[in-house]
């Protein structure tokens, strides 16, 4: 009876504590996911004074037979993947490379995340500098002293040159968040594996194959399932560096707020929500098994 | 004689390491690096065909050039940055704090839900909520104003923050709280003066990850924001990219003066952290 009772007034207090968060979220994540879905059903500009037109499902046919909706598609799944994958392996070497006592030890792996946590914009004013064209540190190393280009290329208004550039940039600013999460997990790995495989004859690779992968799995799959979809909707990151690379992001957000159409830029949220939502019901499964759910 | 190889592959293997890491080292902050000395460098400098590493000549005018309000607006649009970060950082913390000892302390029913529930929103992108976040937004009457920024970014932060706490609160027995209960403290009580000291470090790497996702949010700020009085940094600075000559050495500074203060704040925060297990849960 007595535990009843305290379980009641838990769940008031609970329920009070919780509000202001779950309010939050209701109001602004939840409630305008459900307005998407309607707007997606109209034709909307950002004009208030417009009243909007109900259209059915022109804006989803509209989408789904644009040629640019697809290349969209096609560049942002590579992209994504050129990204994730590189910027976690990178991340995994740095970790092993880090794994072992050293002087400035700490120092290093301050200053090694400052990519990661600065501004996206202090980080492309840098980076447009870098590969300016006329007088960047980077065309004068590739083109005057090594010789590995007749002329300076035009790094951000070229096409396949500024995907390259943005998958560099997304690999330099992000490897960083998988280096912190796999340090983290490996130093919880027991060394005397390491001496019993050593023990065995084991070379590096053996090593890494026997003892390091299986201890720090459970973290790749984490590392890599939100990486993929947080960059599978990146924006400013490659909004800020060229207008050459149209991912997702910037012909969502091009689409409502260059193009003035509320309703196609509602209703390509909620294809990329379908896309996502499926995402996450099959990573929770395999997530939440680590302990995170 | 076996020994002196020993030792000899060791030092060789010492060496290759320390290289390995300065190459590292030198690959992340080149691009700091290259900021720090065009602020530094003379204009003409700093479109000379050949590069130079430092600077010939040290000046620190685009600094003042930075700092001129005549010139360029850095210390307004630092302000209303500013603002936006502490308020929603502090709301973010405060909030968080509630809700994670809620998930993590209480026992309730649903309790499995709103906790899957905080995962699954933590996953969604922002960028999705573009369209009706800014109808509505702008229907409450918020738009151009620095509240539909903070709140904005309160919400953008909060399932994040919830999920890092939690594991921090998880870590605290419950026989503390049961002896503070028997001392007559209550629930409120408990969180203010059992939990909170007890998950400082935690606390903090909640409020810098919030005041960074909001210092650094350009998303937002190019949707709610319209007029330069309003501006934050991340927007204000791409109005320096319209001028029609680029004026590197201020657009370094700028840039430079922009990230520090998240700079500071993970160095700061470093120290007192000693590598919580959601450290790298960070969304970005």
């Amino acid at each position: 009876m007595k535990r009843k009772a305290k379980e009641r007034s838990n769940a008031k207090l609970a329920a009070a504590l919780l509000l202001p968060s779950v309010f939050l979220i209701l109001l602004l994540i939840i409630y305008p996911m459900l307005v998407n879905v309607r707007i997606s059903f109209f034709e909307q500009s950002i004009n208030p004074n417009i009243d909007p037109v109900f259209i059915g499902l022109e804006n989803y046919i509209s989408i789904l037979t644009d040629l640019a909706f697809w290349q969209s598609l096609g560049i942002t799944l590579l992209y994504t993947f050129l990204t994730v994958a590189g910027s976690t392996v990178l991340g995994l070497a740095i970790a092993i490379l880090f794994n072992r006592p050293f002087a400035f030890r700490k120092v290093s792996r301050s200053l090694i995340i400052a990519s990661y946590v600065a501004p996206t914009i202090s980080l492309v004013f840098a980076w447009k500098y870098m590969f300016n064209s006329g007088y960047g540190v980077i065309n004068y190393l590739t083109v005057d002293i090594f010789g590995l280009f007749e002329t300076a290329p035009l790094w951000f208004d070229e096409p396949v040159l500024s995907f390259v550039i943005v998958v560099i940039f997304a690999i330099w600013r992000y490897f960083p968040y998988a280096f912190i999460s796999f340090l983290a997990i490996l130093q919880t790995v027991d060394r005397t594996l390491y001496e019993a495989a050593e023990i065995d004859g084991a070379s590096a690779w053996d090593k890494f194959k026997v003892v390091t992968l299986p201890a720090i799995m459970p973290v790749l799959i984490i590392v890599a399932t939100l990486r993929t979809i947080w960059t599978f909707y990146i924006f400013e990151d490659v909004y800020l560096l060229t207008n050459q690379v149209p991912v997702l992001g910037i012909y969502l957000y091009e689409t409502a707020f260059a193009f003035n159409d509320l309703g196609k830029a509602a209703a390509i949220s909620v294809i990329l929500f379908v896309v996502l939502f499926s995402v996450i019901i099959i990573s929770r499964k395999r997530v939440s098994l680590n302990g995170n759910g | 004689m076996a020994m002196a190889s020993s030792k000899k592959s060791k030092t060789t293997k010492k060496i290759f390491f320390y290289i390995g890491l300065l190459a590292v080292l030198g690959i992340t902050l080149f691009p700091f690096f290259v900021m720090l000395m065009t602020s530094l460098k003379s204009s003409a400098e700093a479109i000379s065909r050949t590069p130079t590493l430092l600077p010939q000549e040290w000046t620190l005018e685009h600094y003042r050039n930075v700092f001129d309000p005549v010139l360029f607006p850095f210390m307004m649009y630092f302000k209303n940055s500013f603002i936006v970060s502490l308020t929603a950082a502090a709301i973010s913390v405060l909030f968080s704090i509630f809700g994670a000892y809620a998930v993590s302390k209480l026992k309730f029913k649903g309790r499995a839900t709103i906790n899957s529930g905080f995962y699954t929103v933590y996953m969604f992108s922002g960028l999705l909520l573009i369209v009706p976040l800014f109808r509505i937004i702008s229907g409450l009457g918020l738009y151009n104003t620095l509240v539909a920024l903070i709140i904005t970014m309160v919400v953008q932060t909060l399932p994040a923050s919830i999920f890092m706490l939690k594991s921090y609160f998880d870590t605290i027995p419950d026989d503390l709280e049961e002896a503070a209960m028997i001392d007559g403290l209550n629930r409120i009580q408990i969180i203010f003066y059992i939990i909170i000291p007890l998950s400082i470090s935690g606390i903090i790497s909640v409020f810098v990850y919030a005041f960074m996702i909001a210092w650094n949010d350009f998303l937002f700020a190019s949707i709610f924001l319209s007029s330069s009085e309003k501006f934050t940094l991340p927007i204000g600075l791409t109005t320096l990219f319209s001028t029609p000559d680029y004026v590197w050495g201020q657009m370094m500074a700028a840039s430079l003066l922009t990230a520090l203060p998240v700079l500071i704040l993970y160095g700061l925060s470093e120290r007192f952290i000693k590598g919580g297990a959601t450290e790298g849960g960070v969304k970005g």
